[in-house]
């Protein structure tokens, strides 16, 4: 076993250099049969990654504490998922991973209906590169398959707060995410290697870079549901270094996904889109740095690295060498490009939107490194926590909202103002019914009810805009409301896919506005028979029992609760005391219904009769992961669709566009 | 009279402040949640309280705090003179202060401008070369026709 694993990991780093010689020598010589021994390298290396993969699976899940990995992230006792999916909760398996996706994605790239692009070579030597340097530290560095000096009885065991289901999902659809981005990125660059100018990179990565961007936004989403579940603290998004720097790749993703419609249309924002698709890439990359480096202090965090170096001196090298593509093509790229027709056209909302999401990625950068910029300069450390994001992004996020609300009215190229404000009617009323509804009804707080009418009038946007789509097509083909819809939305799944994420996106700022401006929280200590009382809810203490769970005790608080004074069943919190870990866990109990939340952690207990509940009222937080599941359907409706209209490529070649 | 009324008015002022006064403030109380969402806690602020003692102590010591009398820019401030600025969640006042707080702000001005610059260059361009790429219809005869051929399109596309 450690023989083949290691094997697998230095040939990787053999194959992926070879591949790139036979790709330059392919290239130089002009020469077929280097390019497709490149080719070959390239199935090679997925090969090799998957035995590596497979092996450390394989070694996980037999329990095989001569390595090193197995004994430090597993035991005997935990369940066997969990015993899988330590594969990611280390260092070297992570990175394993990383090149094994990478991998599977460099084939799937060199072996799809484009193989004979001749962008290709220069593609699969990009990714191959990636896939160079993260085999080359896991040789150097965080070798999954070292040995340990002494085969111990048993291992270290897994850190409570991974064994969640979240665990599964959370790490794999974020690197899914992360990985995804190489591709973009890679074509992006062979264009300009090539001096390929056009469209042509956008088209063909369309659909990778809207994966990247569903994984990414998945692993988010899954990751707030964890840390909600998991953490015990009631929040799902701390601004932690970690999430933020999750966050950042996503930011200048979704700009990318609107500025690339104006560079199929006009020709245009050529540099831009460039930019910001070596920026989304670098930023993955910084994440990773991050995660590794251990230069600021997170709770995602792996605690025994010091792999940052290594990432530091990629991340420059790849930057710098983007750089260098960039300005030794910035005239060519500046060639060709379409005017504007006017200031209020969609191409300036597009322009605008790309504004704010940069803005917005600029804010969440700087937030997260300055406590170390000011550690440097001044000396003293300065933290930035989530009340400094919470403040910053709101008036960010509010304008981004405004904006979704606004961009789908207007039309392209040149829009006519009596019509937009004809259509802004309905919407706008909309938001203005909803603060009057939400005043009305006593709610407090300016903000969160502006907030919340501004989602109202982007939503309502989004309605109006399907039901103007319906009710054209209906005038045209007679057909019946439902008929209409299905066509309408599947004959322009691009654009209807959007605008489902436009709407999911609206769930969920309903969730992060509620849960943010309108959740309590009550601290009480209870005899058993003692009640504490919370918005509308009552909770009874009845009794605190403990228990043996896979091996591990459990202690439990049985909590009747009551909802308006009618009883809606019991609840019950627990801590969880694992064998192989100092610290108790927590496992919350929730109650969801389609409004709020009741959040019960058991914190502290004095004897059999009584305990310290944490109980929080959280409202519209299953809102956010209904929200994320709208995206989600919405992004893969975007994605199954057609790639861009055949006409918007002639439209590059020098034709005029026509307005919606 | 004049002693009545005063003997009144000081009742009242009594039973008014008498909650204030002998209320101890909890982990529940409005003022504590407002002071402990300002503290960094060590990097602990986010932990869970049942887990995690330096919270934990964190708590105990505000509450305790209040409860001396203490208002809340002392307890601050003492967290401040022990840790400095690293005790706060968010950047104080001063210079540095001032940057964190002001950057993201100038970000978005210096990026409007540009995006202004921009918008008003592409849109510049676009009036020079307006003059000679516009064609109109060249009769009323060659609208109509256009007109009912994009209308099939349409049509078509549905």
């Amino acid at each position: 076993m450690y023989l083949i694993g290691n094997i697998a990991i230095y040939l990787g780093i053999a194959i992926s250099i070879y591949g790139l010689i036979a790709n330059a020598l392919g290239i130089k010589q002009k020469s077929g049969k280097w390019l497709e021994s490149a080719r070959g390298a390239v199935l090679s290396l997925a090969f090799v990654s998957s035995i590596s993969s497979f092996l450390l699976l394989y070694i996980l899940g037999t329990s095989q504490f001569q390595f090193k990995y197995v004994a430090s992230y597993t035991n005997e006792s935990l369940p066997l998922a969990y015993k899988l999916t330590a594969f990611w909760a280390g260092n070297a398996g992570s990175l394993l991973l990383w090149a094994f996706l990478l991998s599977i994605y460099t084939a799937m790239v060199v072996f799809s209906k484009e193989q004979k692009n001749p962008m290709m070579p220069y593609v699969s030597s990009i990714l191959m590169l990636n896939v160079l340097f993260f085999f080359t530290v896991m040789a150097l560095n965080a070798n999954p398959f070292e040995m340990t000096d002494k085969i111990p009885a048993d291992g270290k065991g897994l850190n409570p707060m991974l064994q969640n289901p979240g665990m599964i999902l959370h790490p794999v659809t974020l690197y899914m995410g992360y990985v995804g981005l190489a591709v973009p990125f890679a074509f992006g660059i062979a264009a300009l290697i090539l001096k390929r100018m056009d469209s042509e990179w956008i088209k063909l990565t369309r659909r990778w870079t809207l994966l990247a961007w569903l994984f990414l936004t998945l692993g988010n989403i899954i990751g707030g549901w964890w840390a909600y579940l998991e953490l015990g603290w009631g929040g799902y998004w701390a601004w932690d270094p970690v999430e933020n720097a999750s966050f950042l790749p996503w930011l200048t993703v979704s700009a990318f996904l609107h500025s690339v419609m104006i560079q199929e249309r006009k020709n245009m924002l050529k540099t831009w889109n460039l930019s910001l698709i070596i920026l989304s890439y670098i930023l993955t990359l910084f994440g990773t740095f991050l995660v590794r480096s251990g230069i600021l202090t997170s709770v995602h965090a792996f605690g025994d690295s010091n792999l940052g170096t290594y990432f530091l001196v990629f991340m420059a090298f790849m930057m710098l060498f983007s750089l260098y593509i960039v300005m030794t093509r910035y005239t060519l790229i500046k060639k060709d490009s379409s005017p504007i027709e006017a200031y209020f056209s969609k191409e300036s909302s597009f322009l605008l939107n790309n504004l704010i999401l940069v803005a917005a990625a600029f804010a969440v950068f700087w937030g997260t490194m300055y406590p170390l910029i000011s550690e440097t300069f001044t000396g003293t450390k300065v933290n930035v926590g989530a009340p400094y994001f919470d403040k910053v992004m709101a008036p960010i996020l509010l304008g981004l909202i405004v904006l979704m609300g606004i961009c789908p009215l207007i039309a392209w190229q040149k829009a006519v103002i009596e019509k937009f404000l004809k259509n802004m009617l309905w919407p706008l009323a909309m938001g203005v019914a909803t603060a009057i509804i939400l005043f009305a009804a006593g709610v407090k707080g300016i903000y969160a009810i502006v907030g919340l009418s501004a989602t109202s009038f982007m939503f309502g946007t989004h309605v109006l805009e399907f039901a103007r789509g319906i009710g054209a097509r209906r005038k045209a083909t007679k057909e019946n409301v439902l008929k209409a819809a299905f066509k309408l939305t599947v004959k322009n799944q691009r654009r209807y896919g959007g605008y489902i994420v436009h709407i999911g996106i609206a769930v969920i700022a309903v969730g992060v506005i509620s849960s943010h401006a309108y959740s309590s929280e009550v601290l009480k200590t209870l005899n058993t028979g003692e009640s504490i009382k919370i918005g509308e809810y009552a909770l009874q203490f009845n009794s605190l029992t403990e228990q043996m769970k896979n091996g591990n005790g459990v202690v439990v608080a049985d909590v009747a609760v009551f909802y308006k004074g009618k009883d809606i069943g019991k609840i019950k919190p627990e801590k969880i005391f694992y064998e192989t870990w100092p610290e108790p866990s927590t496992e919350v109990a929730i109650k969801t219904n389609w409004s709020q939340d009741l959040y019960v952690v058991l914190s502290s207990w004095e004897n059999k009769d009584k305990v310290t509940l944490m109980v929080k009222v959280n409202p519209f937080v299953s809102w956010i992961w209904t929200g994320g599941i709208i995206m989600v359907i919405g992004t893969a409706f975007a994605l199954a669709g057609g790639g861009p209209a055949s006409s918007r490529y002639q439209i590059n070649k020098g034709l005029k566009t026509v307005g919606r | 009279m004049e002693m009545k009324k005063k003997i009144i008015l000081q009742t009242i002022l009594f039973l008014i402040l008498i909650p204030t006064l002998t209320t101890a403030f909890t982990y529940n109380s409005k003022e504590f949640k407002h002071i402990i969402s300002q503290l960094d806690m060590q990097g602990h602020a986010d932990h869970e309280l049942s887990t995690c003692s330096v919270k934990k102590i964190y708590y105990d010591e505000v509450v305790e705090m209040l409860n001396g009398g203490k208002s809340e820019n002392d307890i601050i401030q003492s967290y401040v003179d022990e840790y400095g600025q690293a005790a706060l969640r968010t950047p104080g006042g001063g210079t540095s202060g001032w940057i964190a707080w002001g950057m993201p702000a100038a970000g978005f001005g210096i990026g409007s401008v540009i995006v202004g610059v921009w918008l008003r260059k592409l849109t510049l361009k676009k009036a020079e070369t307006k003059m000679s790429a516009y064609k109109g219809w060249e009769s009323e005869i060659e609208k109509e026709i256009a007109s009912k051929t994009f209308d099939e399109e349409r049509r078509k596309l549905f």
